[in-house]
């Protein structure tokens, strides 16, 4: 399970196919139907600028033979009719394409939120919040747009180039043959090269980005080293050499780009060129038929055009579909499983916490270890040492929201696994979001039953309520973003109070002091005293001596060593 | 907004050149263009026609292709030369373009950085700095689009389209009336929708932004939600907020894509009313048959590049905004720090230095840090500065070495011959240039950056010790990353260092150097006076 391991198998997964854009897309549960009614309108709306030259074509045929006027009133009707098509079509198909898409990805973004949700504890807890937001951001999106700029544009470029060719085809065959090579050179050559292009970007480019990057941010970081040691010119020249990478990079990115644009307009004129002359020298047709298949070519490869933009868009969002299977680590298309929760058991017994010979670390970096340790029901550690050292990664071994590097974490005698997190243990990590709604409700996060009393109890506790009672709706208030701006003190105060009415038994809190003043630490020195022994166990993580010294414990991750508090602890046992 | 920043043509040589070029191959495609409908009108009119033509149906304009491209086989291989030139002139636009966008970024991103460095690390940490970071690293890139999409569009429309007008105007003025009336109303309904749908737009942008916090606001406690074991359930309300996204943003997109129906209504409109009245002119005999076919090849072609702009507006909004983003730092002044054309300062050996009343703001502007620092350095002594982290320690290091703009209060030196110089009054770089400066984190270029921070450390105070000509040695936490036996070493060096003759002045927390200084001098932020 661990995720190295995941990795290298996503970046095998790479060079297949585009199979986690094709399961994205599935999961936007897009129907068949809209997307026939989407291509339907865009084909509408080109079919019109093609309709517009053929028939144009065809009623200056007519009236080069100088008919009576009467004649050509229909065409002129069907003219002007495309002339005004052409828009309207084409707005209705860009509603209805956004539409779509817009509908598709809600129900991608909460099959991702889902399956993201639903995965294992050490998945998610290890994941950034810059991470989660892009995934389930910009790269959600990034599916939506490969509809709309994908899909529909692939499909109405396929449509138009074949009923154009037909239509030259059934006129004069040897011209809508031309025309049909042509249009499949158009649409095919393009896509090509100009996927190379996107993957030679992609594979040059990221390098020569990083280094840039890193000469740049250095530079500017540099900047008064540099200044004073007259070292500038040394840190301008590294970063140019950076520079010249990243165009070289762009350069070859470019060359295949710009050789699809050239493509395209070779075959167009090539088109032109071979109707033209088929249509002047083939006898026996009318002149108006030879007007049509002259100049179709003109309006015929307008559709073929998007296809450099629509396969750009297919790249990335391919690389989006990636990141997103590469984040969840779960097949979309199948409904998440849900870890047991059983609201029936509320509160169950508090189990016994223990490690034997744990080593704990990220998957891939240091460990350290051993700790033993027994942590017996209704007890208090406290977790002390220098930052870094890996007190945070310990507090999650000890959930089981990470797999011990070797040893056990043990809870009531059995591993603890990823399941129990949030049920048995629940976690407070320093970071832990405030919710952008109200104060009630973001104390209901930890208990959905949560009633006012109970809120204003828990916050009264903590030393919050007067705070809480002075804001202008009270507990009704809106908080975190979008809403009041709270302080790093009732941050804390609120995520203490959050875990207090947090159901599990064991509360493992991570720096629960921090922006606390002298006041506040004393609140949650009495607040932890009275919570741990009667129903739950605690372990903290702090740097705060005052806290150390009132539990029944102390791990100092410097040393490994467990020790009595400095002073005498109100004892339990 | 304007479509073209003048200050790109100004700043940046190829961005100048690109544009003039661009301009050249646009006139050279009109012409290609031109010759093209021309070529077509020649060869399919006498297909067309009930009987033999006699009379040059291209009027004056009949110069440009002789009338011998009537017979196929001359107007293919005009074609043929047409084409070959137009896939020329398409692939060399298209590389220049390419080729010019990166030159543009990196010339930019080597300015910008240039300039940030010269407007200090107070700057940098400021709120206007922290944006830095990310026009340097990918805010440019939004510059490639720009110039290969957007800029040769919209030199396409200042030249062919006008050029395409006047060569209509040549053959038939009557289509031309349809062309010039049309041309202004795209900017005139464009502004009106702008205007009409403006407050509307207003609140569906502010709805959108409000659902999208809210969506991103419960997607980033996911992690949150996971410790707490409450993770099932939000999902339904993640979908909830994207369907009401969905439908605000329909809202507004109901009436930004008007914008682009009226562009499309009137260019795809005019052309259709262009073919319908040179058909009806045509039966009349008021046109001839190749005016009347050339004049349908060129209609669409005259409305091309404005379309083009449109669709490419996007491309041009992040473009420009990038482009601002990079040109509001380089107009933002440096600072000037000691005198413009002040004094050399000289060599600061055997020199006193002193700073009297210190006071730096920090950069959000909340406090001093210092607030009040007063110091005297002085030759052959090893002075500390300590006191708690953000406090000021490092400010007032970079202060003294003529690196910062001090708010308040006064650094000088006074010299072996109690000659007193004052910063404010010689020349910056040459005060500066007396320092031999170990910040926290040396940067010792790219082979530096394999090293651990500890080895970088040291190489750097290697420099430092060795440079003899630099009398005054500045170490920020030079004792952070050893143990302590190389502690001890560093001390000893340090004092060694003083003993010779040379001012020594550190930033520590360390009490073992803390000890060892002759002088200590604690630093404090201050309140915002």
């Amino acid at each position: 399970m661990s995720t190295g391991q995941d990795r290298t198998g996503a970046g095998q997964e790479r060079r297949s196919a585009s199979r986690p854009l094709i399961a994205a897309l599935k999961v936007t549960e897009i129907s068949r139907w809209r997307t026939i009614n989407a291509i339907f309108w865009g084909a509408l709306a080109q079919g019109s600028a093609v309709g517009l030259a053929a028939v144009a074509a065809w009623l200056i045929a007519r009236a080069a033979g100088m008919p009576s006027p009467a004649d050509l009133a229909l065409a002129a009707t069907i003219v002007r009719f495309f002339g005004i098509g052409r828009g309207l079509f084409r707005y209705v198909e860009r509603l209805f394409s956004h539409d779509t898409a817009l509908g598709g990805v809600a129900r991608l973004r909460e099959r991702v939120y889902d399956a993201l949700a639903a995965s294992g504890a050490d998945r998610v807890l290890a994941l950034r919040r810059g991470d989660i937001l892009a995934r389930l951001g910009t790269d959600v999106d990034a599916i939506g747009d490969a509809w709309v700029r994908a899909v529909y544009p692939l499909g109405v470029a396929l449509l138009i180039s074949t009923a154009t060719a037909s239509i030259s085809l059934v006129l004069v065959p040897a011209a809508g043959i031309v025309l049909a090579v042509c249009l499949a050179v158009a649409i095919v050559a393009p896509a090509a090269l100009t996927w190379r292009s996107a993957r030679l970007a992609a594979r040059l480019g990221s390098a020569a980005d990083a280094r840039v990057s890193t000469a740049s941010l250095s530079a500017i970081e540099s900047a008064p080293e540099h200044r004073v040691w007259g070292t500038w010119g040394t840190a301008m020249a590294e970063l140019r050499a950076a520079d010249s990478d990243a165009e070289a990079a762009r350069e070859a990115a470019a060359r295949p780009a710009s050789l699809a644009v050239a493509v395209q307009a070779l075959a167009a004129g090539v088109a032109l060129i071979g109707s033209l002359v088929i249509a002047v020298t083939t006898s026996g047709i009318p002149p108006t038929t030879a007007a049509i298949v002259a100049l179709l070519p003109l309006a015929a490869f307008e559709s073929a055009a998007t296809v450099p933009t629509a396969i750009m868009q297919v790249f990335r969002s391919r690389e989006a579909a990636l990141r997103i299977e590469e984040i969840t680590g779960a097949d979309l298309a199948s409904e998440p499983s849900w870890p047991a929760s059983s609201p029936a058991e509320a509160t169950p017994a508090v189990p016994r916490l223990e490690a034997r010979g744990l080593h704990v670390g990220w998957p891939g970096g240091p460990s350290i270890g051993p700790i033993d340790l027994d942590l017996p029901p209704g007890g208090s550690l406290a977790v002390v040492g220098r930052s870094g050292i890996g007190k945070t990664t310990l507090l999650l071994t000890l959930a089981g929201a990470l797999p011990p590097v070797a040893g056990r974490a043990l809870i009531d005698g059995r591993d603890a696994t990823a399941a129990d997190v949030g049920r048995l243990v629940a976690v407070t990590a320093e970071d832990a979001h405030l919710f952008g709604t109200s104060v009630v409700e973001n104390l209901r996060v930890a208990d959905g039953a949560l009633t006012d009393e109970g809120a204003l109890e828990a916050l009264r506790e903590v030393g919050a309520a007067t705070w809480v009672n002075g804001l202008p709706e009270a507990l009704d208030t809106p908080i975190g973003d979008g809403g009041g701006t709270v302080s790093g003190g009732e941050r804390r105060r609120l995520l203490l109070a959050r875990a207090l009415v947090h159901p599990a038994p064991v509360q493992l809190l991570d720096e629960p002091a921090e922006h606390l003043d002298d006041a506040g630490v004393e609140t949650l020195v009495q607040t932890l005293g009275a919570a741990a022994g009667q129903h739950r166990s605690i372990v903290v993580v702090t740097h705060d001596l005052a806290l150390t010294r009132h539990v029944d414990r102390v791990l100092d991750m410097d040393s490994l060593e467990q020790t009595e508090p400095d002073t005498a602890a109100p004892t339990d046992e | 907004m304007k479509p073209l920043d003048p200050r790109l043509l100004r700043e940046v040589a190829p961005a100048r050149r690109y544009i003039i070029v661009t301009a050249g191959l646009g006139a050279l495609l009109a012409v290609l263009i031109t010759l093209q409908a021309l070529v077509i009108g020649r060869a399919l009119a006498p297909v067309l026609a009930p009987a033999p033509l006699d009379d040059d149906g291209l009027h004056w304009w009949g110069f440009l292709v002789p009338q011998t491209a009537r017979e196929i086989g001359t107007a293919a291989a005009w074609l043929v030369a047409i084409v070959a030139a137009r896939v020329g002139v398409t692939w060399l636009q298209e590389r220049l373009a390419h080729r010019a966008g990166s030159q543009v970024i990196s010339q930019l991103r080597e300015k910008v950085v240039d300039h940030t460095a010269a407007l200090g690390p107070r700057w940098v940490a400021s709120g206007a700095g922290a944006d830095v970071t990310t026009t340097v690293t990918r805010g440019l890139d939004a510059l490639l689009p720009y110039f290969v999409r957007y800029l040769p569009q919209l030199m396409l429309a200042v030249t062919v389209t006008p050029a395409l007008v006047l060569v209509v105007l040549g053959l038939d003025w009557i289509s031309v009336i349809i062309v010039v009336v049309t041309i202004p109303l795209i900017p005139i309904f464009m502004i009106l929708i702008g205007l009409v749908t403006r407050e509307r737009s207003a609140r569906h942008l502010e709805a959108m932004q409000r659902l999208s916090r809210r969506t991103l606001d419960l997607i980033a406690g996911i992690p949150t939600l996971k410790a707490l074991g409450r993770e099932h359930g939000p999902g339904r309300r993640v979908r909830e907020l994207g369907e009401a996204q969905r439908k605000a943003t329909m809202g507004s997109l109901r009436v930004a894509f008007l914008s682009g129906m009226v562009l499309e209504l009137l260019t795809t409109l005019s052309v259709a009313i262009i073919a319908v009245t040179l058909g009806f002119r045509l039966v009349d005999g008021l046109v001839s048959i190749e005016t009347a076919l050339a004049v349908l090849v060129l209609a669409p072609e005259v409305y091309l590049p404005l379309r083009n702009v449109g669709t490419h507006f996007h491309a041009s909004a992040d473009g420009i905004a990038a482009a601002d983003a990079a040109f509001d730092v380089l107009e933002t002044p440096a600072p000037v720090i000691g005198a413009e054309q002040g004094v050399e300062a000289g060599s600061l050996a055997g020199a006193t230095i002193t700073a009297a009343g210190l006071a730096v703001a920090t950069p959000d502007g909340t406090r001093d840090a210092p607030g009040d620092a007063t110091l005297t350095a002085l030759p052959g002594r090893l002075t500390a500065l300590v006191g708690p982290n953000g406090e000021g320690k490092t400010t007032t290091l970079l202060a003294l070495m003529g690196l910062l703009p001090v708010d308040r209060g006064e650094i000088s030196a006074t010299a072996a011959d109690s000659a007193l110089i004052l910063l404010s009054e010689v020349d910056g770089e040459s005060w500066t240039a007396n320092f031999a400066y170990v910040p926290q984190r040396p940067d010792l270029g790219p082979e530096g950056r394999t090293l651990s921070l500890g080895q970088r450390h040291l190489t750097a105070m290697e420099a430092a010790f060795a440079a003899a000509d630099r009398p005054v040695l500045v170490l920020d936490e030079p004792t952070a990353h050893l143990d302590g036996r190389s502690r001890t070493a560093l001390i000893a060096r340090l004092r060694a260092a003083a003993q010779q003759g040379r001012t020594v002045i550190v930033a520590t927390h360390e009490p073992e150097l803390v000890d060892a200084a002759d002088a200590v001098v604690e630093i404090r932020a201050g309140v915002r006076s």
